[in-house]
């Protein structure tokens, strides 16, 4: 009997002990490819290059995609500011998903819209669009507005956008994301100088605004959150963009490009079923869909990143926000591996089946299992004094620093090629945050996962979440 | 004396056009964005004889001003200075009204013949 | 040896004794605990606390980093913020406002005053790239004789040498940079120099390095269209594009030359686009040729451009094509009708646009329809009266002129 517990503490200690072990070292490969990739775009980075695309007839047009529900607050400086942005060939689409506020009269009103018969082709399944308008000012000619009967979802009300868009690439951002306005060119260029392979998306780097000043829907000044909460998600942020997203884009596996930016390929989005209204993490979902798209269909295909920040968005504030947006997340992610599970590991979907699908299972959605079960077990052998404190504590002391090791490596990288933010003092109190996010951000992020975990094993019916924004203030 | 408002966020261009027109014909205001010359333009209630602008700009572009400008009774020739090589934009700008298109890099002596020629 | 009597200094003895002592200490201390806990210590441990000093180091590392980067980027933006002004208003004061420019003397006879650009601090290799940069920008800005005179500061004050350093670094993106900087300044560059760099192993410089030759050499210009083997990037098309288009006295070729001859399909498809720029109607028949090609891709490039060039005499094969093309093809036939807009085959648009299945087809034949003035010709047509509810409004979307796509 003795033996049998013996042997299974030891294949326990060891799976823990490897687990561990091949996690720092996907953090420390993430770490040098970003490295690698953040440098490969300093190298390329310049403006002459951006002007040139800027002044050209015969770039790809894009059509900006902008969803919105409920925005009467800022929608007017935000359509403004996509309007502004610099391109030669783009259109503005925004969606208005059933508002209940007076998010339409405003851009009637403002842009004076009027309704038009559009050749509106259902490509993609949505909730019937009621109206279309176009503004009877020629200098809004970019700009089409759609009115369509609200889908509880961005999904249903973005795939409305896909259906009406009229180039070969779309953007898809959130109304309430402020953006650079160099945003199309940053992310049409990775595209244009693929060499053989076919982008299907590109994403950009996300920051939290919430403390930034804007002016009509231009960010003047770049300041990290105030508020402990939303600082915690700048350097969760930076991590996973600057540090994660780049590494993983230098080897061609990006697991997912954010719902908030992202340039996509309208062909391949479209032939895979666009998005699915239904999940709760549907950038993830479709990003998947594409890239087995593009592996039945022997599509060569690459998604890339661009480590430049180019949107901000405001992070929720409380707690309770906060709690329903990750609990979504996570629920996401337990659909999307469950809906795709036969790709795990499936030799045929290439690097998606054997490197992303991998690592989204064992260090994404597990992890927190995996964490809570570690804690359970301490706690009890603590209970039972089995524990060798000193060593225990000089572990946990090793995750601890190697966390904040990351945590700044990915801050460097950030402030080595673009040095961001006014004054280094702002960046030093953004680095402390590393400290306490051990500490306090993460738990909280492992308690809300396994909520999002069970509300997907009990199929929890939960209405959709309405982020409760505030605005961007004015100055 | 003719009043001539130049809007373009490129800082180097209006120290360039101030030399190209001669200060002793022509008074140039700058405005670096559109924010700034809608700002303006509603101040002086459009008390400019000519307006030079680029296209693509924060707050709000050349065709937004141009529209602007063109709705008043008393419409203020507009001369639109771009890099822009794409033939449906330029089109635009002239189906908004605008009264010339000069491509960057300009050429000194073309800027200051359409300008007296608009102001004639 | 009477200075040990000094109090200062016997006391700074004393402190630095104590200090060394303190040190040892801690080093013995320190060889203690590795004897004991270290080497006692299980391997994961070991492992562990290897790791947590190669963390700390790196933290440590990664602020310093941190802090001096910020502080070189604070000091140059500042020394920038400094001399940016000050160049600007030596390049107006002593180029822009030149007195002969006035007088129509040839810029190449212009001597400059360069004495005060001397008081710049143009020994440091910053200021003199600055200076550069600077005068790039106005070139970007401006051309004619004052570009030229530009050009001519460059030159004068030896600026072109730090290019050519740069052009010889070991770094790639260091030879695009001084590639750009020759290019935005029209300087010529010998082509022994160039072409070897136009089949670098580094894919940006290749281009950079080809969009120089195309801009910088005198005698021929297009050469390398005959001898690329590799596709043109759509962003080298981009650049090269930009390049052609804005180069003043460059000899424009036939391009239908490259349309028959070149095996590079992108070489081709790029052609298209510049015989379209530059309206070269005697392309057609050779652009009719490239019909024959089995790339779908290529055939629309050609059939588009046919379109762009209103080419009325391809109406018919476009027609007869028509049936057996897949479908990105037969919008792009559907577009040319249009553009070409004779009205000649009014009714087969009609067809249709009131007949095929695929929605795009239907739509890109109403527009087109609405291009060759049916609509406005047969207001009272019975076929508008007729149509199905999805048809009206493909239709009513064409006329609408707010709608642009």
């Amino acid at each position: 009997m003795q033996s049998i517990v013996n042997a299974i503490s030891h294949i326990y200690q060891s799976t823990i002990f490897l687990y561990g072990l091949v996690l720092l070292l996907v953090y420390a490969m993430l770490a040098f490819f970003s490295m690698l990739g953040v440098r490969q775009y300093a190298r390329q980075d310049n403006d002459y290059q951006l002007d040139v695309l800027a002044g050209s007839g015969i770039v790809p047009g894009i059509s900006v995609l902008a969803p919105a529900y409920n925005e009467g607050l800022t929608i007017i400086d935000n359509v403004r500011s996509l309007l502004t942005l610099n391109y030669p060939r783009f259109e503005i689409i925004v969606i208005n998903d059933g508002s209940t506020d007076n998010t339409l009269e405003q851009l009637i009103r403002e842009f004076s819209l009027q309704e038009v018969d559009f050749a509106y082709h259902i490509k993609l399944k949505t909730q019937p669009v009621k109206r279309v308008y176009k503004s009877t000012n020629p200098a809004y000619s970019t700009l089409v507005v759609l009115d369509k009967v609200n889908g509880k979802s961005k999904a249903d009300a973005s795939n409305a956008g896909i259906n009406a868009a009229s180039f070969d690439y779309f953007l898809c951002t959130d109304v309430d994301c402020v953006l650079d306005k160099n945003t199309l060119l940053e992310l049409i260029r990775p595209v244009l100088q693929e060499e053989k392979k076919r982008v299907i998306a590109t994403g950009g780097t996300l920051r939290i605004g919430n403390s930034c000043e804007f002016d009509e829907g231009v960010m003047t000044r770049m300041r990290p959150p105030r508020e402990l909460l939303p600082r915690f998600q700048e350097v969760e942020y930076i991590r996973s963009f600057v540090l994660g997203k780049m590494g993983w884009s230098y080897i061609n596996c990006v697991p997912n490009v954010s719902g908030g930016l992202g340039l996509f390929d309208k062909e391949v989005a479209i032939r895979c079923g666009g998005y699915d209204h239904t999940s709760f993490g549907e950038d993830m979902e479709l990003m998947s869909r594409m890239c087995r798209y593009a592996y039945d269909y022997n599509i060569d295909y690459a998604i890339r990143y661009v480590p430049k920040t180019l949107c901000w968005t405001e992070a929720p504030n409380t707690l309770e926000i906060f709690k329903r947006q990750r609990i979504r997340w996570a629920r996401g992610l337990a659909q999307l591996i469950h809906a795709h599970f036969h790709m795990f590991l499936n030799p045929k979907y290439g690097k998606i089946g054997m490197v992303i699908f991998p690592y989204n299972f064992f260090f994404e959605l597990l992890a927190p299992v995996v964490e809570m079960l570690g804690l359970i077990t301490y706690l009890l052998l603590a209970l039972l004094g089995y524990i060798h404190w000193h060593n225990a504590l000089l572990l946990l002391l090793f995750v601890y620093t190697y966390s904040i090791m990351i945590t700044t490596i990915a801050i460097l990288w950030d402030q080595l090629t673009f040095r961001y933010y006014k004054t280094w003092k702002e960046v030093l109190f953004l680095c402390m945050t590393a400290f306490l996010e051990f500490v306090i951000y993460h738990p909280i992020i492992v308690y809300f996962s396994l909520r999002g975990y069970y509300n997907f094993l009990t199929g929890k019916r939960v209405t959709w979440g309405n982020m409760q924004r505030q605005g961007f203030g004015k100055k | 004396m003719k009043k001539i408002l130049l809007i373009e966020d490129d800082e180097i261009m209006p120290k360039i056009v101030a030399r190209i027109l001669p200060s002793t014909e022509y008074r140039l205001e700058h405005a670096s964005n559109g924010k700034e010359a809608l700002q303006l333009l509603e101040e002086t209630s459009y008390a400019y004889d000519l307006i030079i602008t680029d296209i693509m700009m924060p707050y709000a572009n050349g065709f937004e001003i141009l529209s602007k400008i063109k709705h008043r009774d008393r419409p203020i020739p507009v001369i639109i200075i771009s890099n822009a090589g794409n033939e449906d934009m330029i089109m635009e700008g002239f189906k908004l009204g605008a009264d010339d298109f000069l491509k960057k890099p300009i050429l000194p002596a073309e800027l200051l013949i359409r300008v007296k020629k608009l102001l004639m | 040896m009477s200075q040990i009597d000094n109090p200062t200094l016997s006391a700074s003895v004393e402190t630095v004794s104590s200090y060394l002592e303190t040190a040892f200490t801690s080093v013995k201390a320190a060889t203690r605990f590795l004897e004991n806990t270290f080497l006692n210590a299980p391997i994961t441990i070991q492992i562990a606390m290897v790791f947590i000093i190669i963390a700390i180091v790196t933290t440590a590392l990664a602020y310093i980093s941190i802090l001096r980067n910020r502080y070189r980027g604070y000091r140059t933006d500042k020394k920038l913020a400094r001399l940016c002004p000050r160049i600007d208003n030596l390049l107006i004061d002593e180029v822009l406002s030149h007195p002969s420019l006035q007088q129509h003397v040839p810029p190449d006879e212009i001597q400059l005053n360069i004495a005060p650009f001397e008081q710049l601090p143009l020994h440091r290799r910053w200021a003199r790239q600055a200076l550069t940069g600077r005068i790039i920008h106005f070139r970007r800005n401006v051309r004619g004789n004052i570009g030229l005179l530009l050009r001519n500061l460059y030159m004068q004050l030896d600026l072109d040498n730090d290019t050519l350093k740069k052009l010889k670094s070991r770094h790639w993106e260091k030879k695009v940079q001084a590639l750009t900087e020759l290019t935005s300044l029209d300087m010529f560059i010998s082509d022994v120099t160039i072409l070897p760099m136009t089949n670098d192993r580094n894919r940006e410089l290749r281009a950079a390095a080809r969009h120089a030759y195309i801009k910088l050499s005198k005698n021929e210009p297009f050469k390398f269209f005959d001898i690329a083997k590799e596709p043109l990037l759509m962003w080298d098309q981009v650049e090269l594009f930009r390049t052609i288009t804005s180069t003043e006295n460059i000899a424009i070729p036939n391009f239908a030359r490259w349309i028959i001859y070149s095996g590079n399909k992108s070489v081709i498809s790029f052609c298209l686009k510049l015989v379209v720029y530059y309206n070269q109607h005697n392309a057609v028949p050779a652009i009719l040729r490239l019909l024959e090609t089995k790339d779908h891709y290529l055939r629309a490039d050609a059939i588009n451009c046919l379109g762009k060039l209103r080419a009325r005499i391809a109406e018919d094969k476009l027609v007869a094509l028509y049936s057996h093309q897949p479908i990105p093809c037969q919008i792009e036939i559907l577009k040319a009708l249009g553009r070409i807009g004779s009205g000649e085959h009014v009714e087969f648009l009609k067809t249709e646009f009131l007949h095929a299945t695929d929605f795009d087809l239907r739509k890109h034949a109403a527009k087109s329809l609405v291009r060759n003035q049916w609509v406005s010709d047969h207001p009272g047509d019975e076929l508008l009266s007729s149509v199905s509810q999805e048809n009206l409004r493909i239709l009513r979307h064409c006329m609408n002129p707010l709608i642009k796509y």
